[in-house]
C-alpha cells in the first residue's frame, strides 16, 4: 500500500495544473478585426501660401488572430491595410504678417500600406518568451522589424517583470525623387530596449511602470519637405506609469497613464491618458476618455525654412518638432457577451500651441486637428 | 518587496491578494490593454503625428507616415 | 441579496447551482456563463459527440498519436496520478469493460470474453508526451467520465469566484463544490441519500469552502440477475466493485474528493477504510452490512 498521507498531496499537486485552478485562461483563440477612419481637419486658407489646404484622410483595416498551439505555445498573426490620401506640408515661410505660412503639396497623394506581423510565445510555469517579426510595405517605404521579449511572474503572479528588445531596418524610396530633387534611396534603423514591472496592489488595483530606450540612426530627415535636415542619430527614452483601479460601489474602473519622454534632439514631452470604464446593464460598457499631450520644440526647429543655412546644418520646420500641446477627447461604447465583443469609438484631437509646456515662438500653421473613428469586433472560440 | 510596498502604500495599499480574490483583476476593464488592436492603431497615429514614442514595449515595423 | 437557484440537467445527471445576487439580470448572466462552461466541458469530453476530444483519441487507437491541448493534458496528468495512487485501480481505460456487463445478463460472462476485453485495458500501456496521447491497441478507449463532472464543478465554482461571488454551491449530480456560507452565516448543508433507502437522508453534512462527493452503486449500477453491482469496474479483474456500498468524502476540490471516493469504492472494504483513514479527510462510508464509518458520522 502506498503511504496514504501523500495521496492527497499528490492529487492536489496534479490538480493544480488544471486550467480552472492555475488562474490562466483556458486555452482559447481570439479573432479580432477593426475598421478605422482618420480625418484631418483642413487648414485655414489664410495659413496656406501654396498647394492644397486639405489634409490627410486614412482608412485602416486591421486583423488579428491569436491561437494556442499545443500545451505550451501560442501564435499571433497580425495584418494591417491602410489607404491614405491627401496633402501634406512641404515647408513654411514667413508670410506678410511675419507669421509662418504653409506650403502644402498639391493635389491628392494616394498611397496604401500593408503590414503583416507574426509572433510566437512559449509558456512555462512562471514565464513566457516571445519572438516576433513584422514587415511593412508601401510605395516609398519598406520596413522589417524583429522583436524578442520575456515575461516573468513572481510572488504567485502578483508581480510581473518584462523585458524586450526590438530592431527595425527601414528603406525609403521617396516618390518623384528626381523631379523634386529628393534623395532617391535612403535607409535608417532603430534599436530599442524596454522593460516594465507590473504589480498587483490589492484586489482592486494594478500598477505598471515602464521604461524604454531607443536609438535611431541613418537617414532621419523627412524627404518630402523642401528643406529638412536632421542629425544622423537620435537617442530617445521614455518612462511611464499605468494605473488601473476598480470601484466596487460604482461598478467601474479608472485608468490613469502618464508618460515622460526625452530625446537628444531637445524634445521632451508629457502625456496623460485618463479614462473611466463604466459598466452599464448586461454586457454594456461606456468609456469616456481624455488625453493631454505637450511637447517642447527640437533644438534645430525653425518656424520658417531658412535656405541661407548650410545644407548640412540641422533644421526643420516640421510641426511635429515644434513646441505645442494637444487635447484629445473621446467616447467608446462596448458590448460584450461570452464569445463576442463589439466596440465603437470616436476621438477628437485638437492641437494648440497654448497647451505646450515649452511653446514655440509662433504657433505652427500645420498643427493638427483630427477625428478618429474606430469599429472593432472580437470573436473568442 | 516591502520597501516597494511602503512606497506604493498611498495608492491604496499593497495587500496580499488570495487566489479567490482575483476576480476583479481579471475583468476586461481592469486589464492594462483590453483592446490590443485599438491600442496599436492609436499608438501608430500618435507616433506619426507627434514627436514622442515608446514608454511601454517596443513598437512594430515603422512606416513613412507623414 | 436573493438566493438564486439554477436547476438543469448536464452530464446525464440533475444539477443545480446556488448563489446569492441582488441583481436579476446579472444573476442570469452568471448562470449563463456557468452553464456555458459546463456545456463546454460536457461537449469537449463527451463519449457520444463525434468531434469530442474523447472520440478523437479513441478513434485513433492502434494508429497515430493525437495532439491534445493544455486542459486535456492536465486532466490526463491527473488521471496518471490517480492511477499511481490507487495502484492501478483508478484507470480511465477501463470503460470498455462495460461491454462485459451489459443489460439482461443472467450470469457472469465467459472467460474468453474477459480475456478479450481485459486485453485492451491498462493505463500503463498508453503512450503520452506533454502534448499528445496514443492508445496502442485497436479497441482501447479512454473515458474522462470519472473526472470531468467533478472538474466541471470545480471550474464552475472558480468562474463564480472570479466573477466576485463569495457564497455559492455547485452540485453536478452529487459532486458538490461550495464557497462561503448561507445568508444567515451558517455553512452550506448537504444531505447524503441513504444507499439502501432512496429518498432518505443518511447524514446531513455542513461544508465550509471545499467540496463533497459521494460514490455509490445506488445511482448508476450494473445488474446481474437480481443482484445490483456498482457501475465501477475493477480494471485488474474485470469485475464490478462489490465492496463498500457508498463513500462520501470532503476535500478542498471536487476532483480530489471524487477520485478518493472512486478509489475507495474499488478497494476491498478493509483496504478502503485504511485508505480513507490515511487521507485524513472527513468521510462517511457505508459497508455491505449497512455499517457506517468515518468522521462524518453523527454530523
Amino acid at each position: 500500500m502506498k503511504h496514504k498521507s501523500t495521496t492527497v498531496a499528490a492529487l492536489t499537486g496534479a490538480a493544480m495544473s488544471l486550467p480552472a485552478f492555475s488562474g490562466t485562461q483556458p486555452a482559447e483563440s481570439t479573432l479580432s478585426v477593426s475598421f478605422s477612419q482618420y480625418r484631418e481637419a483642413d487648414i485655414p486658407k489664410d495659413e496656406v501660401v501654396a498647394g492644397s489646404h486639405e489634409r490627410y484622410d486614412i482608412e485602416v483595416g486591421k486583423f488579428r488572430l491569436v491561437t494556442p498551439l499545443g500545451a505550451d505555445w501560442s501564435l499571433a498573426v497580425d495584418a494591417t491595410r491602410e489607404t491614405m490620401s491627401g496633402a501634406s506640408p512641404w515647408g513654411t515661410l514667413y508670410g506678410a504678417t511675419g507669421e509662418p505660412n504653409l506650403i502644402m503639396s498639391g493635389a491628392t497623394i494616394s498611397d496604401s500600406r500593408t503590414e503583416v506581423a507574426l509572433s510566437s510565445t512559449r509558456y512555462t510555469d512562471n514565464a513566457s518568451y516571445t519572438l516576433g517579426v513584422a514587415r511593412s510595405e508601401e510605395d516609398d517605404y519598406k520596413a522589417t522589424s524583429y522583436r524578442i521579449a520575456g515575461e516573468w511572474d513572481r510572488d504567485n503572479k502578483l508581480s510581473t517583470i518584462a523585458l524586450g528588445f526590438s530592431y527595425s531596418s527601414d528603406e525609403l524610396s521617396p516618390t518623384e525623387a528626381v523631379l523634386f530633387g529628393r534623395v532617391p534611396e535612403a535607409s535608417r534603423r532603430s534599436r530599442s530596449i524596454s522593460g516594465s514591472w507590473t504589480q498587483v496592489l490589492g484586489k482592486n488595483a494594478v500598477l505598471q511602470s515602464g521604461i524604454s530606450l531607443t536609438k535611431k540612426d541613418g537617414y532621419l530627415d523627412d524627404p518630402y519637405k523642401l528643406r529638412d535636415v536632421r542629425p544622423d542619430e537620435r537617442t530617445q527614452w521614455a518612462v511611464s506609469l499605468r494605473y488601473r483601479r476598480f470601484y466596487d460601489n460604482r461598478n467601474a474602473a479608472l485608468h490613469l497613464d502618464y508618460r515622460y519622454y526625452d530625446d537628444d534632439w531637445g524634445i521632451d514631452s508629457h502625456t496623460i491618458d485618463l479614462s473611466w470604464h463604466q459598466n452599464l446593464g448586461i454586457g454594456f460598457q461606456l468609456v469616456p476618455r481624455v488625453r493631454i499631450y505637450s511637447q517642447a520644440e527640437a533644438s534645430f526647429f525653425e518656424a520658417a525654412d531658412d535656405y541661407t543655412l548650410p545644407k548640412n546644418q540641422p533644421q526643420s520646420s516640421d510641426f511635429r518638432l515644434s513646441g505645442y500641446g494637444a487635447l484629445s477627447v473621446g467616447l467608446k461604447a462596448i458590448y460584450r457577451i461570452p464569445a463576442w465583443t463589439v466596440s465603437l469609438s470616436v476621438d477628437q484631437y485638437r492641437s494648440d500651441e497654448r497647451f505646450g509646456h515649452n511653446k514655440s515662438r509662433y504657433e505652427h500653421p500645420a498643427l493638427l486637428d483630427f477625428t478618429l473613428t474606430n469599429l472593432g469586433l472580437e470573436y473568442r472560440f | 518587496m516591502r520597501l516597494m510596498c511602503l512606497v506604493l502604500i498611498f495608492l491604496g495599499g499593497c495587500e496580499t491578494v488570495k487566489p479567490w480574490e482575483r476576480g476583479t483583476l481579471a475583468r476586461p476593464e481592469m486589464q492594462l490593454d483590453s483592446d490590443p488592436l485599438e491600442t496599436k492603431l492609436r499608438e501608430q497615429v500618435y507616433q506619426s503625428k507627434e514627436a514622442a514614442s515608446g514608454g511601454n514595449g517596443a513598437a512594430g515595423a515603422g512606416c513613412g507616415c507623414n | 441579496m436573493q438566493l438564486r437557484y439554477v436547476r438543469f440537467r448536464a452530464m446525464g445527471c440533475p444539477c443545480e447551482i446556488r448563489f446569492f445576487h441582488r441583481d436579476d439580470a446579472e444573476a442570469d448572466r452568471l448562470a449563463d456563463i456557468c452553464l456555458t462552461e459546463i456545456r463546454r466541458l460536457e461537449t469537449k469530453y463527451s463519449r457520444y459527440l463525434p468531434g469530442s476530444v474523447t472520440n478523437r483519441i479513441n478513434d485513433a487507437a492502434g494508429r497515430d498519436p493525437v495532439m491534445v491541448d493544455q486542459e486535456t493534458s492536465a486532466l490526463l496528468d491527473y488521471a496518471q496520478t490517480c492511477f499511481d495512487q490507487s495502484e492501478g485501480l483508478f484507470d480511465i481505460t477501463s470503460g470498455v469493460l462495460r461491454h462485459l456487463w451489459h443489460d439482461r445478463l443472467i450470469d457472469t460472462p465467459p472467460l474468453s470474453e474477459f480475456q478479450k476485453w481485459l486485453a485492451v485495458v491498462g493505463w500503463q500501456k498508453v503512450h503520452r508526451t506533454a502534448t499528445s496521447i496514443a492508445l496502442p491497441l485497436v479497441g482501447m478507449e479512454i473515458d474522462f467520465g470519472g473526472v470531468v463532472k467533478e472538474y466541471a464543478a470545480d471550474a464552475t465554482l472558480e468562474l463564480l469566484s472570479q466573477e466576485g461571488i463569495r457564497d455559492c454551491l455547485v452540485n453536478l449530480g452529487g459532486d458538490i463544490a461550495v464557497l462561503g456560507r448561507l445568508a444567515n452565516g451558517q455553512p452550506w448543508e448537504v444531505g447524503i441519500t441513504h444507499p439502501e433507502l432512496p429518498g432518505q437522508v443518511i447524514a446531513c453534512i455542513q461544508v465550509g469552502s471545499g467540496a463533497i462527493t459521494t460514490s455509490g452503486g445506488y445511482e448508476r449500477f450494473i445488474s446481474i440477475g437480481d443482484k445490483k453491482f456498482s457501475h465501477l469496474i475493477n480494471p485488474l479483474t474485470g469485475t464490478p466493485a462489490d465492496n463498500l456500498q457508498s463513500v462520501t468524502v470532503v476535500a478542498p476540490k471536487a476532483i480530489i474528493a471524487g477520485s478518493i471516493c472512486t478509489i475507495s469504492m474499488l478497494h476491498k472494504e478493509a483496504e478502503a477504510l485504511d485508505f480513507l483513514n490515511g487521507t485524513n479527510l472527513p468521510f462517511l462510508s457505508v459497508d455491505k452490512q449497512g455499517k457506517c464509518h468515518g468522521s462524518l458520522q453523527g454530523e
